[in-house]
């Protein structure tokens, strides 16, 4: 495989236009979410009272807008920059476009931060979002019915989805647990330790919280030569 | 008809799907193109596609359930609309909520006034969309950054790989954590005896299909040990949860 590293201060053009269409698409994407409100309330011939929607959004924004900060930063450097715009467009990152992004990168043997992992991520993040949207879309057009009673809490198929994060995240670290145990067991120990004082803590910040450990733990590991 | 399900409800919703699937197609040619100019293989890029299919099934049908639970209130178009494109299964549950319970009113209520509806789909809007504003500002800078630490790095190959393959389980070691010991705030997933169980049977599923993969030299059965070991975890849930009396399967730290 033909190697094609960026230097330190510049990004190569595949890489520059990536941001470049990123931004546009981003952009776009922007201003066709805020049309959706837009043209419901031009169509239904109603505006809601500013003050009511304000009172919701000061609930919301402080915690929505404070991991969007935290996603993209810790995001970034895991998809690479198509991936990251791809999938923040097309949203569900943390459970399911950032899992398949990281594995498509290991089944391909490539890193992150790389142009190699940039392409295998992105492709991988773009096939992911297209294979969504045809579920939903099917789902909601022809089995909506159907799947309601099928992931109803009293539906025999229940459990499987109520557990599908566990399911999916120990399908996924276990490939890396098997070459990396002596890193892997630290970021776990200071994720279980932060939940027994705060069970319900936000994801987006737990992450933030076991990246740090797992980063840090490996250092000193590297330093003590342990790994 | 129901305003939340008129025709030109699905013909928004036609328009934001159209722009996702786009977006992706642009990007995917894309980076195929310059995944072949790199020297990556047709069947790795092939491969890469139909993994990252089936490792989408489970996780896309559970963003579907969302829809349906929000359907009750919403109508369908508006939740399809927001899951297709940026939402996330736990935003629009919560933002939809908090927009309804400032009218008095809960997602358990199906919306009837379309002020209110308005109302709720400005809160989502705005709630989620900050990130749209924050990766054309930062994700050059931070991929520039990040370049420019690896590049340092490399003079150390292994504390490289060492440092990146950390970043990776740092992500994953929140969600074993919360299999672990993690409570949700609406009570429906909560750690205990079954999140541990479905966690480890994936662990270990995993860990075997990898050993036959490798022992058997089972190239094409590799992309897909992660999916299967997902979906064995699944089904172990609904196993336990038909054979084991229901105060052990439902046994949770919290009760």
């Amino acid at each position: 495989m033909k190697k094609e590293r960026n230097s330190s201060n510049t990004l190569s053009p595949y890489m520059n236009s990536v941001h470049t269409w990123g931004r546009i698409w981003s952009v776009g994407a922007l201003l066709a979410l805020l049309s959706v409100p837009t043209f419901i309330c031009v169509k239904l011939g109603v505006w809601p009272e500013g003050a009511m929607v304000m009172k919701a959004l000061a609930k919301v924004i402080p915690i929505y807008w404070g991991t969007a900060v935290v996603e993209v930063i810790t995001y970034t450097p895991m998809l690479g920059a198509g991936g990251t715009y791809l999938g923040f467009v097309t949203g569900n990152i943390t459970n399911l476009k950032l899992p398949c992004g990281l594995n498509a990168m290991e089944n391909a043997g490539v890193k992150a931060n790389s142009e190699e992992g940039e392409v295998i991520s992105t492709i991988s993040i773009g096939a992911s979002a297209i294979t969504t949207t045809v579920i939903i879309a099917a789902g909601v057009l022809l089995f909506a019915p159907f799947l309601g009673k099928l992931t109803d809490p009293q539906s025999v198929m229940a459990p499987a989805f109520t557990y599908i994060l566990p399911a999916l995240f120990g399908a996924l670290g276990a490939g890396y647990f098997r070459k990396h145990w002596k890193i892997s067991v630290f970021p776990i120990l200071v994720g279980v330790a932060v939940l027994l004082f705060a069970p319900t803590l936000a994801v987006g910040t737990l992450i933030f919280v076991t990246i740090v450990a797992a980063i840090g733990g490996a250092l000193v590991m590297l330093k003590l030569k342990l790994v | 008809m129901d305003f939340k399900e008129s025709g030109f409800m699905y013909a928004i919703a036609a328009f934001v799907i159209a722009f996702v699937v786009a977006e992706s197609v642009f990007f995917i040619v894309k980076a195929w193109k310059r995944g072949r100019e790199l020297g990556i293989s047709k069947e790795t890029l092939k491969n890469t596609v139909f993994s990252s299919i089936v490792f989408t099934i489970a996780p896309a049908l559970s963003i579907l359930t969302t829809v349906i639970v929000l359907a009750g209130a919403l109508g369908i178009v508006l939740p399809w609309i927001r899951l297709s494109v940026i939402g996330n299964l736990a935003y629009e549950t919560v933002a939809s909520e908090t927009m309804l319970n400032v009218f008095g009113s809960t997602l358990s209520t199906e919306i009837t006034d379309p002020a209110q509806f308005g109302a709720v789909a400005w809160v989502m809007t705005i709630g989620t969309s900050f990130a749209l504003v924050l990766t054309p500002l930062m994700c050059k800078t931070i991929q520039m950054k990040v370049g420019k630490a690896v590049h340092k790095s490399e003079k150390s190959s292994k504390a490289a790989d060492v440092i990146s393959a950390a970043a990776f389980i740092g992500i994953i070691a929140a969600f074993i954590a919360r299999a672990i010991y993690g409570k949700t705030p609406d009570g429906v997933g909560d750690a205990g005896f079954m999140s541990i169980v479905t966690l480890v049977t994936a662990i270990v599923v995993s860990l075997a299909l990898e050993f036959l993969c490798d022992r058997f030299n089972l190239k094409k059965l590799q992309p897909f040990a992660m999916p299967l070991s997902m979906f064995a975890a699944m089904g172990m849930a609904v196993l336990l949860n038909q054979v084991l009396p229901a105060q052990v399967a439902q046994f949770t730290w919290w009760g």
